[in-house]
């Protein structure tokens, strides 16, 4: 599998769902501007297959009507069928930053592996903005799109609603989570949402807060029947709220009280949207992050002496992330230098000092001073004159 | 990276392709089409209307004419009304009329019900292309993790404190700072953020400033480091000082004082160590007159050369001063990118095979994944014997031969303490075996 085919799938599935949405609007416009057309010309054709002959005047003012609404139709048809062409040209453009995972075949050497680094930099920054909207902070994602010029890869338009559907829900108003809920009627039942029941039950709660018990009731009346079927437990715990002061000390229904119920309501929204996009629910960020640390991570990350500077795992704040991930593994050794970096193999043969240190036979030169001394860059140990063996690693 | 990458793209390219191409089509028939129809009924409407308007002013007038008013009739699809002068006052159609917008009317339903279907039936294209993508790519990932890392508070603020670091390496010091305002970052981790970041911000600032072909910062801060650069046999400061030279030089005859002196300022230190590449330097006069573009010294200021010197003044600026070239943040992200199409295919595998839980009681990664050199900081010794990984339980063993096993293979094939190595003739006793550290 490749890193396109295992990493890419909400980049362009995001899109796909949203010209998904544009589609099924602009049928829904498209029939209803087609309907009010058959309307007005159904009413010109009663007109017409009267006993007498219709009025004149009259057949002039209906068949007015049907031009009308022709115009509006053919205004309406067009501007819902550029929507849908709009969303297949950010789904074009995001298909062309992928393909450019593999540079031209002319380009050789540097030309490819800068272009090869070009793209990387611009998938990490696309990666990164996604978390960062995940994480909610959407400010350091507009300001990071802005700079790097990312934005048209990115699926941050789904974000920006979800930002402000948090922000009234962080207000504690459901005012436009609500109409989220309604825009996307058909696919949230799809995927067995409760997100609106929880919803209305938050709004119940606020009305008992306010002791407008009366009006708590009606508004149970109103919205909770639906969900008899699912939620009938959840209902009647909510309902028995009617039943105690607001300041209860009953476990459960302190829970409800709980002003930090809110909190959940955004947390619950973002997965909400997630799984109506089928985005998954960690960000692609978070995972290669993950098995990114694992495939870095070595024992000697967690050594005192053996820490390498350009290793990410051995820095402080990364090797704590890491502490609970896996290690690599591996079958074949692979042996390098401490001292130069360099791979030891048959041009740097692996040398022993006579502590059991290994280094490369270029390090050996770099430590051994004029006199014959050897000091070890590990243990500091000072050696007059050591055995230096070699060791033959398969 | 193979062809497999590109031809997922493609197929879901090819299936977007050919919705667009039908919604441009339906958009050109909408305008057409429903435009045209559009069109006739207001221009009947317009006919109708002078058709009453010509009786009134007929009868008002009553001068009763040939009755016929042809003139306004003829529009398009020849259609010709005849319109009746009878003096009574509700104007009523004639069945001719009557004929024409009924044909009309008829024609308008079934363009606008066209329309409807023509769009309904895009449905199918449209659910393809999601059908492909869902076929191509994929949509899981998170199989892949055994334990989630980046679950408590903690660890995440750790992971914004690697983005923060990230960006202000690149001088985008705006993003850092909004991302610690926003994520409520610690004045302790914020202030980390800048401290350990500062450095390298410098020095990419130069070496951006390289690639722009502007060298006097580079030149400064090479000078500052001098002795320790020269320590280091590091070829950077020469490097720099003859592209400065060079550069001088390009600029024709008029700066070959400019150029003379700057040699004899510059050079004296590396007299030694470069002696012949200077001499080759100072042979460039020769060429002076005729354009250094037409000489053997043309590629000294090529593309490739300026590239070059930032890479080399990027890796030895960092190497001197013990921080990392490369952000962390984004050789981890690279590397898990690598990674996780193997994870999710040795996953694929395994539960084809109906193996339980790839991570099952083992804390390393299923399989090795295959990094690039440079991304490979530490050394592993794998035992070629149990193909295991040594640790400090079973840590490498070099025996006598000088070949390395690790200490549970080296248990194995000992028979009491006689031990065979498993890689040459050599009889040797498992106890002079030493522990070795890579």
């Amino acid at each position: 599998m490749s890193e396109i085919k295992a990493l890419e799938h909400a980049t362009l599935k995001v899109p796909y769902e949203i010209l998904n949405k544009r589609f099924r609007s602009a049928q829904k416009i498209i029939d209803r501007e087609v309907d009010q057309v058959m309307n007005v010309s159904r009413q010109v054709e009663k007109a017409l297959n009267g006993d007498e002959a219709p009025i004149m005047s009259d057949v002039t003012k209906l068949m007015g009507n049907v031009a009308q609404k022709l115009q509006v139709l053919k205004r309406k048809a067009e501007e819902s069928i550029n929507d849908e062409l709009s969303v297949t040209q950010i789904c074009k453009r995001k298909i062309e930053h992928l393909k450019g995972i593999m540079p031209p075949n002319n380009s050789t050497g540097d030309l490819w592996q800068g272009s090869v680094d070009q793209w990387k930099r611009i998938r990490l920054d696309r990666l990164v903005i996604e978390h960062l909207l995940r994480m909610g902070y959407y400010e350091t994602a507009e300001e990071l799109a802005g700079r790097s010029d990312v934005r048209h890869l990115t699926n941050m338009d789904i974000f920006q609603t979800s930002r402000e559907v948090e922000v009234d829900l962080a207000n504690h108003s459901t005012t436009k989570c609500v109409l989220w809920c309604i825009d996307n009627k058909s696919k949230l039942r799809k995927i067995n949402s409760t997100i609106e029941f929880s919803l209305r039950v938050q709004e119940f709660i606020e009305l008992v807060r306010q002791n407008q018990r009366f009006e708590a009731v009606k508004h149970s009346r109103r919205y909770f029947p639906a969900y008899e079927k699912t939620q009938l437990n959840e209902i009647c715990h909510v309902m028995s709220l009617l039943a105690y002061p607001v300041d209860t000390e009953m476990e459960h229904c302190k829970k409800y009280m709980d002003p930090r119920r809110w909190d959940r309501l955004v947390l619950d929204f973002r997965q909400e949207n997630y799984r109506l996009f089928q985005l998954s629910s960690t960000s692609v960020f978070s995972a290669a992050v993950q098995a990114g640390l694992s495939a870095l991570k070595t024992p000697h990350c967690y050594t005192q002496t053996c820490r390498n500077l350009n290793c990410p795992v051995c820095q402080e704040d990364l090797n704590r992330i890491a502490l609970k991930l896996p290690y690599s593994h591996c079958v074949q050794s692979r042996l390098i230098c401490r001292v130069t970096g360099l791979p030891l193999n048959e041009n740097n043969h692996p040398m022993m000092l006579p502590n059991g240190q290994i280094f490369g036979q270029m390090a050996i030169q770099d430590i051994t001073k004029d006199d014959g001394t050897v000091t070890c860059p590990v243990t500091n140990t000072k050696f007059t004159k050591p055995k230096i063996e070699k060791v033959f690693v398969m | 990276m193979d062809n497999n990458e590109v031809w997922a793209c493609a197929s879901v390219e090819k299936d977007l392709d050919r919705v667009v191409t039908k919604l441009e089509q339906l958009h050109e028939n909408a305008s057409a089409e429903i435009g045209d129809i559009a069109s006739l009924m207001s221009e009947l409407v317009k006919v109708l209307g002078k058709a009453e308007q010509t009786v009134t002013t007929l009868n008002s007038s009553t001068q009763v004419g040939s009755g016929s008013v042809d003139d306004p009739m003829d529009i398009e699809h020849g259609m010709h009304m005849q319109v009746e002068t009878e003096p009574a006052a509700p104007q009523r159609l004639t069945d001719r009329q009557m004929e024409i917008i009924r044909e009309a009317i008829l024609k308008c339903n079934e363009r606008v019900q066209k329309l409807s279907t023509e769009h309904r039936d895009l449905h199918g294209s449209i659910s393809k292309i999601g059908k492909v993508i869902d076929r191509n790519f994929t949509a899981d990932f998170t199989s892949t993790m055994r334990v989630d890392a980046l679950l408590d508070d903690e660890n995440l603020m750790l992971l914004n404190k690697a983005i923060a670091k990230h960006y202000c390496r690149q001088g985008m010091d705006e993003v850092a700072r909004t991302l610690i305002k926003e994520c409520k970052m610690t004045e302790e981790h914020a202030q980390d953020v800048f401290d350990s970041e500062r450095e390298f911000a410098d020095i990419y600032g130069i070496w951006v400033k390289i690639q722009k072909r502007e060298l006097d910062d580079a030149l400064r801060w090479t000078m500052r480091f001098s002795q320790q650069l020269l320590d280091r046999h590091s070829l950077i400061e020469f490097r720099l000082h003859r592209m400065r030279f060079m550069q001088l030089v390009s600029y024709g005859l008029e700066s070959q004082h400019e150029a003379i002196v700057y040699a004899r300022t510059h050079f004296k230190k590396f007299a030694v160590r470069y002696e012949h590449e200077i001499a080759n330097l100072m042979a460039s006069f020769i060429y002076l007159p005729g354009g250094l573009e037409n000489s053997p010294y043309k590629h000294f200021l090529a593309q490739e050369m300026w590239t070059e010197l930032s890479f080399i003044f990027l890796k030895d600026a960092c190497q001197l001063l013990g921080i990392s070239k490369n952000s962390a943040l984004s050789v981890v992200v690279n590397a898990g990118c690598t990674a996780l199409p193997a994870l999710l295919n040795i996953k694929q595998v395994m539960q084809s095979r109906q193996v339980l839980g790839m991570w099952n009681g083992c804390d390393e990664l299923p399989i090795e994944i295959d990094l690039q050199p440079e991304f490979r900081f530490h050394s592993i010794f794998a035992c070629p014997i149990l193909r295991q990984q040594t640790s400090e339980d079973n840590p490498p063993k070099k025996l006598t031969c000088g070949h390395v096993i690790s200490n549970d293979a080296l248990h194995k094939l000992s028979n009491g303490h006689v031990l065979k190595c498993p890689y040459c003739p050599v009889e040797q006793n498992a106890e002079e075996a030493v522990r070795i550290y890579f």
